[in-house]
């Protein structure tokens, strides 16, 4: 992961927001650089909640490739100056 | 409802009674067709009918959108078990994807190339036919089937993959090529499972990932804050969005500006 040189990376905010029976995390927005890869995002996610089995999605109508970068899917899907991911896991599959 | 469709697939899963669970469904689909449509919460389930509209809708959008890919496209064919339905039927299909693994982790964007890339590639040196093929770096070739599930109710991704010479890849080789990413969505995610069974329609064993979560993950991913009711869910966008998710298990990608117009659509 490269985007630590602080002057020209742009942050995004990501707005983590649980669904179903998810842990809410005590803070859900956090800034991360756009050049940052959303396999970052599952990544923060899956340390923050101690889970290995996460569903990660956006705005109701997709799941992200892991390899997209942060600020294309802000550019696409951002609303009111940050993203909205939501995730859920725990769900009784197989 | 939504309990009992759960213990149905696990029941399924576990290897239970197929037959029985499929009366429920006829129940199910029965009720649907009911006067109490609008209030009814939406399980993530998709109708034959709609698979078919939403396949068509995924193809074009595909073609619009990804258009130096192969295309999918819809293969019309009669269903030949006992269903009640006389309607056309078909299948989603990309066939011949070139899929090669390179070893660097990075170059999981590019891992997959169409074969006309390839070709590219020889047009520029004429002279070098005769070495084209280097076995340790051997493109495999990878078809793709979409296919409705009449059970479970939702698409089911079929594969196979075999050597340019024809020759099938067994299961593990089949694996070993697909990206990274695949392999540790597959280690981490129960719902992802590969089983090895007859293709509905050409009768010849193909692999498949078995849909099992599918309607569970498929009803998150178009729930919204206010609960899902069926008339608010978009059908024809199912395959695309369906296809974010099953896509990322076989490193095939969606590309952002398709998964916008679901957004823009809805």
């Amino acid at each position: 992961m490269s985007g630590e040189s602080p002057s020209s990376v742009r942050k995004v905010v990501v707005h983590l927001r649980a669904t179903g029976d998810a842990p809410i995390l005590k803070q859900s927005k956090f800034k991360i650089a756009g050049t940052d890869k959303f396999a970052k995002v599952i990544d923060f996610l899956r340390r923050q909640l101690h889970r290995e089995t996460l569903f990660v999605y956006i705005n109701s109508a997709f799941s992200p490739n892991p390899d997209e970068l942060v600020i294309d899917l802000y550019n696409n899907f951002g609303h009111d100056g940050k993203l909205v991911v939501n995730y859920a896991c725990s769900m009784a599959w197989g | 409802m939504k309990h009992s469709h759960r213990v149905r697939n696990s029941d399924e899963c576990a290897g239970g009674s197929v037959l029985l669970l499929d009366v429920c469904f006829v129940v199910y689909g029965m009720d649907l067709e009911g006067s109490v449509k609008g209030i009814i919460t939406w399980d993530g389930t998709l109708s034959s009918s709609d698979f078919s509209l939403s396949a068509h809708t995924f193809c074009d959008k595909w073609k619009r959108f990804n258009p130096s890919f192969p295309p999918w496209l819809w293969i019309p064919c009669a269903k030949p078990q006992l269903v009640s339905s006389h309607k056309v039927e078909g299948y989603v299909s990309l066939e011949n994807m070139c899929l090669g693994k390179s070893s660097k982790e990075e170059d999981n964007n590019r891992s997959l190339t169409w074969k006309e890339e390839r070709n590219i590639t020889e047009m520029e040196e004429p002279f070098d036919y005769a070495t084209l093929v280097c076995p340790e770096d051997e493109v495999k070739h990878y078809d793709f089937h979409i296919i409705y599930s009449p059970s479970f109710r939702v698409p089911v991704l079929y594969f196979r993959a075999y050597h340019s010479d024809g020759r099938l890849l067994p299961l593990n080789e089949t694996e070993k090529n697909l990206p990274d990413h695949s392999a540790k969505l597959r280690s981490e995610n129960k719902w992802t499972f590969i089983t090895h069974e007859e293709h509905p329609y050409l009768n010849r064993p193909w692999y498949k990932l078995h849909p099992c979560g599918t309607s569970d993950w498929m009803n998150l991913l178009f729930s919204s804050d206010t609960t899902t009711n069926k008339n608010d869910v978009d059908i024809e966008q199912y395959l695309v969005s369906w296809f974010s998710v099953v896509g990322q298990v076989v490193g095939l990608k969606i590309p952002l500006e398709m998964l916008e117009t679901i957004s823009n659509d809805s």
